[in-house]
């Protein structure tokens, strides 16, 4: 694969990555007053989730090397700890590279279910890690659904602008 | 059957990467070893924010040189920066003299010492607000154009209190840890009771976790809590919050939870006591 396909994959996954940060900062507190106490109950996964989507459709061009690289710089810039996004770029590479023919004969709610699921997983291992103190099951059950419903959105734009600008 | 895999996946190379992105999470993590590279990077992009800002704040003006409600709304903001510069600097200037009376009284010799301390107002570069919202990591960026030697372990304070304190200095941006932050251990006092408060993960919150006693019980709601002073960062006396609440977490031990005064998103400008 060109180079110029590797910047272009890399920047819908730091745009993805750039817009959980986005999201993440709008305070819903502020705009409605009942939320005042509810505690942080959401995290969106999309940059984790874009690149899912990449590995999926392009699972012969994407290999560990690609993932090590993403990961790295992605750590670099949004992480809190280099190795993080590493790790799990790689793990869910693997897996998706294993199962990539099995999950091309699986239904689109199958998909959701399978990919909002590993975007949890991502979230819970993050939290462990880094906020254990935030960790609660609400916030997983709430970004599952959220992280779920998002995958269908992720997949149709990410398959048009793929066969827009990577063709 | 079909086949599971497309192409040959090469199961060493995927464990040799899991392997390395392994090591370097437990090395970072255990040892900060990538810590000055992140705080490189993170500082750069603030830079990189603030150029584009500044870009977009010079169109801005160009298009609103005719249009004289804008120009009211700058003198008006920056009337009101002036008036947090002000705030902020009374407020130093206060707790700087309540420092320098401690240490007359203790030794002769180090009022010099004393003198040497200055209060600097930084404006803030990058706020945390993803973290300072959800998670347990609270910190803040100051700019600093005067390019000043701002050691770690220094107070930092808005115009109401104190907010946190220096954490590094990175491409000469400050990097401030707030109170807040899990991180961060402060020792307070509450009446005459003394306990190690730490952050709490959530915004204006800070925890002691103390064992239980009959000091304990002289404590009540809404009592206000100080800095000790045995820190050695922060000067004793200075009102930092009150308590909210007192939890019995278990049977030998009470967390005494206790709201902030000073909030950090309320100011854009911050002043640090730095030795000179």
């Amino acid at each position: 694969m060109k180079l110029s396909h590797h910047f272009i994959i890399f920047i819908t996954i730091f745009a993805g990555f750039w817009m959980d940060e986005w999201i993440s900062e709008f305070n819903i507190r502020e705009y409605i007053f009942l939320a005042d106490n509810i505690p942080y109950l959401i995290e969106t996964s999309i940059g984790f989730l874009i690149f899912c989507y990449w590995v999926y459709a392009m699972p012969e061009k994407l290999h560990s090397s690609a993932a090590l690289i993403y990961g790295l710089i992605i750590d670099l810039c949004f992480g809190s700890a280099v190795g993080f996004h590493m790790l799990f770029f790689v793990s869910i590479s693997y897996i998706i590279h294993i199962y990539v023919f099995r999950f091309r004969i699986f239904s689109y709610f199958q998909l959701i279910i399978f990919f909002g699921t590993a975007a949890v997983f991502y979230l819970a291992c993050k939290y462990l890690i880094f906020f254990p103190t935030n960790y609660s099951y609400l916030l997983l059950i709430f970004s599952f659904l959220v992280n779920a419903a998002a995958w269908l959105p992720i997949y149709f734009g990410m398959r048009s602008f793929r066969r827009t600008f990577l063709k | 059957m079909a086949r599971t895999t497309p192409t040959f996946t090469p199961v060493g190379k995927y464990a040799l990467a899991i392997l390395v992105s392994l090591s370097l999470l437990i090395s970072d993590i255990n040892y900060q070893t990538f810590s000055s590279i992140r705080g490189f990077v993170q500082a750069a992009g603030i830079y990189s924010e603030l150029l584009i800002d500044s870009f977009t704040t010079k169109i801005t003006k160009f298009n609103s040189i005719y249009e004289d409600k804008k120009e009211l709304i700058k003198v008006n903001k920056d009337l009101q920066n002036a008036l947090l510069k002000l705030q902020n600097k009374i407020f130093l200037e206060k707790t700087s003299q309540v420092l320098a009376n401690d240490l007359i009284n203790l030794y002769d010799g180090v009022q010099a010492l004393s003198q040497d301390q200055e209060a600097f107002i930084f404006e803030i570069a990058s706020f945390g607000l993803k973290n300072y919202l959800c998670c347990s990591s609270h910190s803040l960026y100051l700019k600093n154009p005067q390019k000043l030697k701002v050691s770690a372990n220094l107070p930092v304070a808005n115009s109401n209190s104190f907010i946190g304190q220096t954490s590094s200095l990175d491409i000469n941006l400050i990097k401030v840890i707030l109170f807040s932050d899990t991180e961060h251990i402060l020792p307070v006092k509450i009446n005459n009771f003394f306990c190690n408060a730490k952050g709490a993960g959530k915004p204006l919150l800070i925890t002691c976790t103390v064992i239980k006693g009959p000091e304990l019980l002289k404590i009540r709601n809404n009592d206000p809590v100080f800095t000790s002073g045995i820190g050695g960062v922060f000067p004793r006396n200075v009102s930092i919050g009150r308590v909210i609440n007192i939890n019995n977490s278990t049977l030998n031990e009470s967390k005494i939870i206790i709201a902030l005064d000073a909030n950090p998103l309320e100011s854009n400008h911050f002043g640090v006591l730095i030795n000179l």
